[in-house]
């Protein structure tokens, strides 16, 4: 893959910040500021060029390759290109992107996409717990964007997600969406418990779920259009990474009634 | 007396002045209607854009543009793209939420999407999604939102806003002239069809032909416009008249269209469809509407025009 690649040398002993390096901000830089650019996360004061061998060169792809799970804040502020992690993500991974594509062969951390806007983040395994959730002082999760997740996620993902969209390949954790304030969350394998757990608005589309929560209300075996729209929508703007179609009839339930209950779980039609 | 122009062209038998038509600036918007069938995606269509001939008298000028594949849809179903113009963005506004309101939100198993992209926008669907009482929701896919409105058949789906452009021209037009007032219908219907074909234009009159061609102002106060007394034949010796001996109808098509272009394309094919088989039934001659070129920005020769 041509543009520049950061191949970590060693293991450190510290989780390594790559907030800063989006493509967008390292075209700008010398390859001197590039390697002088702070990583760590302790008073050894990291730079790049102490962790990473830098080659390549800057352009609109950025591949950081040879990482450990301890690579945290990976495409953060990411608003255009490509950065691609060719191994495990850490925590926060995505968080405030807003335009631009992130590559995460490996598995996602915790809070993946939080404050995520705009832009696509492909994750080939699995994601943490509150993937596109709500981080401490915002007032909402995610809030456009999309995020495919290939393995299985965590629990609460979409905590006050506001707009966007999650696809997973796998199954979610507990309590998906929970507090989910618009978007969509779309579960091929299938929700864990209680999904929608106090949701106002959003859908939750998936073959199954663990177990239902009681304030969640049978609406019935419908032809949706919505969903047409979405599974179109999602085939034009995603190609193969689309979701597949639910089936032309969907069960549609209604919740968290213990709130507005505008949101809605859509199960296949039986 | 005819008056044709010193340069006018003879084409298979038929005469083509050496005029222009005048057309106008105008806004249009357009949206997609879609339904479980062709049949009914035609109804809503034609429903929204009835009483839509003339934007002096209806408000707005409306018509369906085409026919669309369940492949060309937001929804992959059936749909018809139907085309609104008026004097200003502004005018379109209750036009827009007045027939989508009453005429496709009510129509069974419709959807509404939007098909013009302009950086202005005007409301689609935000006046018809509080017929929810407080049930629509939302989903918003890129940039753009959709309502889902709860309806006695599922759920009427419409899109937020639509693009209007206001490079749009209004009053495109030609005037077919002939001696045979059957065989005039029969070939000015199959200019209509032809100018059918061109994407992005719309014929607002019933069949997308007027008999009626006006001028502007009256002799009488508060009319803007009244019957275009020299193209009436009837009355050819009475007045100052356009037409010719022989002359029994004259028969007119009003093209608005979302772009100069699409206009100029559609009376170049529909000026085609008169003069390749009109003469054979009994037309003469084509003319053009205009107002001396000074009211409307838009001329259209159609000496510029013949294929």
């Amino acid at each position: 893959m041509s543009g520049l690649i950061l191949r970590q040398k060693h293991s450190v002993a510290e989780r390594l910040n790559t907030s800063g390096l989006t493509p967008a901000k390292l075209v700008a830089l010398s390859a001197y500021d590039i390697a002088q650019l702070k990583v760590g996360s302790s008073k050894t004061d990291l730079r790049l060029g102490d962790v990473f061998d830098i080659s390549g060169t800057a352009g609109d792809i950025v591949t950081i390759e040879g990482t450990g799970a301890a690579l945290d804040f990976a495409g953060a502020g990411l608003d255009a290109g490509t950065l691609r992690i060719d191994g495990p993500a850490g925590a926060y991974a995505g968080q405030g992107m807003s335009g631009g594509r992130l590559e995460i062969t490996g598995n996602a951390g915790n809070y993946l996409a939080a404050g995520l806007t705009g832009g696509l983040i492909v994750v080939q395994g699995s994601a943490g717990d509150n993937i596109g959730g709500v981080l401490s002082g915002q007032r909402f999760g995610m809030m456009g964007g999309t995020v495919v997740v290939g393995g299985n996620i965590g629990a609460r993902a979409g905590d006050k997600m506001r707009r966007g969209t999650i696809i997973v390949r796998g199954k979610t954790g507990t309590n998906a969406g929970t507090r989910m304030l618009g978007g969509t969350i779309w579960a091929e394998g299938g929700f864990g418990l209680d999904p929608g757990f106090m949701m106002r608005r959003g859908t939750l589309i998936g073959p199954s779920v663990e177990r239902m929560l009681p304030t969640f209300a049978d609406c019935g075996r419908h032809d949706l259009l919505i969903l047409r729209i979405l599974a179109r929508y999602f085939k034009e703007t995603l190609g193969d990474l689309a979701p597949r179609p639910l089936g032309a009839f969907a069960r549609r339930i209604a919740g968290d009634m213990a709130t507005i209950g505008k949101g809605e779980i859509l199960l296949p039609a039986a | 007396m005819s008056e044709p122009g010193t340069n006018a062209k003879i084409i298979n038998g038929v005469t083509v002045d050496d005029t222009f038509a005048e057309a106008f600036g105008m806004s249009g918007t357009g949206m997609v209607i879609t339904a479980d069938t062709m049949k009914w995606a035609r109804i809503a269509a034609v429903t929204a854009t009835g009483f839509g001939t003339s934007v002096i008298g209806c408000g707005a000028e409306c018509g369906i543009d085409r026919e669309m594949s369940p492949e060309e849809t937001p929804d992959g179903r059936p749909g018809v793209r139907v085309l609104m113009f008026g004097f200003s963005p502004e005018a379109l506004i209750p036009q827009v939420k007045n027939r989508v309101g009453q005429c496709v939100l009510t129509s069974p198993g419709s959807a509404c999407f939007a098909s013009v992209d302009a950086p202005l926008k005007i409301g689609l669907g935000q006046g018809p999604r509080f017929f929810g009482d407080g049930n629509q929701t939302a989903k918003k896919l890129g940039d753009r939102r959709y309502w889902r409105v709860p309806v006695m058949d599922g759920e009427f789906v419409i899109e937020e806003t639509v693009g209007v452009t206001t490079e749009a021209v209004g009053g495109g037009n030609l005037l077919i002239i002939g001696r045979d007032r059957a065989g005039l219908l029969e070939t000015t219907e199959a200019a209509v069809e032809a100018i059918a074909k061109v994407n992005d234009v719309i014929t607002p009159f019933p069949g997308g032909i007027v008999r009626s061609g006006s001028k502007v102002g009256s002799k009488y106060k508060g009319m803007f416009a009244s019957s275009n007394d020299a193209f009436c034949p009837t009355i050819r010796g009475a007045v100052k008249s356009e037409l010719g001996p022989g002359t029994i109808a004259v028969l007119e098509i009003v093209i608005d269209g979302l772009t100069s272009k699409s206009v100029a394309d559609a009376m170049r094919v529909g000026l085609k469809a008169v003069t390749d088989t009109g003469a054979a039934r009994g037309v003469t001659r084509v003319s053009a509407g205009n107002y001396g070129g000074k009211l409307g920005a838009h001329h259209y020769h159609l000496k510029d025009l013949i294929a």
